[in-house]
């Protein structure tokens, strides 16, 4: 076998280490607009989503200008919509789950019924905490109310419980997160509420 | 014909998962549907296949003390390539595979595969071992991911196949067991079984 010193040795992995740094970094700088872009998009798909509108991801942006507003409120992000006379607010929710970040959108009308729902996660297990993702799921929040109470969720729901939601079997560490998310957006909504009627 | 054997030769008897049994660590986690099953077995041959052809091309020049870590420096590299790639141009794939994208790192395939063979022979042999072996893999993966989606949760790629055939309404129900880790293990060894016994 050939012998290779250790000056051959430190530089080849200094060499190596270097090309890849740069390979990388031009690409991630070169890539880094689109991603950022697909993000945006997604977010706007997301958000037209809770109110009903699937929207193809070339139309996106147009669908998004029309029927949402953005607003703040203690330097808190929400947003407004307003879509064949309906209005209400979307409120965002960001918690945690089993691996990662879960969030997810709310829409709700004046009375504080869930008109629409939308989630999505990081990186949950696919088939088990993953399911929040899907619009099964989301439906299962349509026509419950974050009026007086955050809606959670639990084993067995009670289908006439306006705060009460079906969990995900095999996914009670994801479930769990999802009624954090959704108690923390509930503190934020009615904040948002009692500065509206003030 | 040589470089054709390369390519054919994991689908069975050199099979990544079922002969050399490695890479089962993904197999168990990525195959609870068959969507992202398909993905990570194209994301892993592209991988190998590429990890291969440039250890390949480098591998006279490779100080043997140093190999493995060479070796991972350029699989990390591809790897993380592959996921600036999926996210910029199928950004909606890319979040079906989230974390297990860099798990292809530590996939065991890929490091046995510049070991054993990329690090001895030439370039084209090696980029056609790379792309076999990710293709046995796949192959695995595919059969895994279908079985457990179709009787896990009763869907393939999402859709609703038994709920059309109406299994439902004969009292047919999901098979909770199927969507755990450890039915895929199971299942592999099912097939190792099934492929023992067909050789004898």
């Amino acid at each position: 076998m050939k012998q290779f010193s250790n000056r051959y040795m430190l530089l080849y992995s200094l060499a190596l280490v270097a090309v890849s740094a740069v390979v990388l970094s031009v690409t991630a700088v070169t890539l880094k607009p689109r991603e950022d872009l697909n993000r945006q998009i997604e977010q706007q798909q997301m958000i037209l989503k809770t109110i009903g509108l699937d929207c193809a991801k070339s139309e996106t942006p147009q669908a998004y200008e029309r029927h949402i507003a953005e607003a703040e409120h203690n330097g808190k992000t929400y947003y407004r919509y307003d879509c064949d006379e309906r209005q209400g607010i979307i409120l965002p929710l960001h918690g945690t789950g089993l691996w990662g970040p879960i969030w997810g959108y709310l829409a709700l009308d004046g009375n504080g019924k869930v008109v629409g729902a939308v989630f999505d996660h990081k990186g949950e297990t696919p088939g088990l905490g993953g399911e929040i993702a899907t619009d099964k799921f989301a439906q299962r929040f349509v026509g419950k109310s974050m009026g007086e109470h955050p809606i959670y969720l639990t084993k067995n729901a009670d289908k006439d419980n306006p705060y009460q939601v079906d969990a995900i079997s095999g996914g009670t560490m994801t479930s769990n997160g999802v009624t954090q998310m959704l108690e923390e957006g509930y503190d934020d909504y009615k904040k948002i509420r009692e500065d509206a009627t003030r | 014909m040589r470089n054709w054997k390369l390519i054919t030769m994991p689908f069975d008897k050199e099979n990544p998962i079922t002969v050399q049994v490695l890479g089962i660590c993904s197999c168990l986690a990525v195959t609870a549907q068959l969507k992202p099953a398909l993905v990570m077995a194209v994301s892993v041959t592209v991988v190998v296949a590429l990890a291969n052809l440039i250890i390949s091309i480098m591998r006279k020049s490779i100080p043997p003390r140093i190999r493995i870590i060479v070796q991972l420096v350029v699989v990390s590299t591809l790897v993380v390539l592959v996921d600036l790639f999926l996210k910029a141009f199928v950004y909606d794939v890319s979040k079906q595979l989230s974390v297990f994208v860099g798990l292809i790192i530590t996939n065991c395939i890929v490091m046995g595969r510049l070991e054993a063979f990329a690090m001895t022979n030439p370039p084209l042999p090696s980029l056609c071992d790379g792309i076999g072996n990710g293709l046995g893999y796949g192959i695995i993966l595919v059969a895994l991911g279908t079985v457990r989606e179709l009787f896990g949760s009763g869907t393939l790629l999402g859709y609703p196949v038994m709920e059309k055939i109406g299994a439902y309404n004969i009292g047919y129900e999901n098979n909770g067991l199927m969507i755990m880790p450890p039915m895929a293990l199971i299942l592999v060894g099912l097939i190792i079984w099934l492929q023992r016994s067909r050789k004898g």
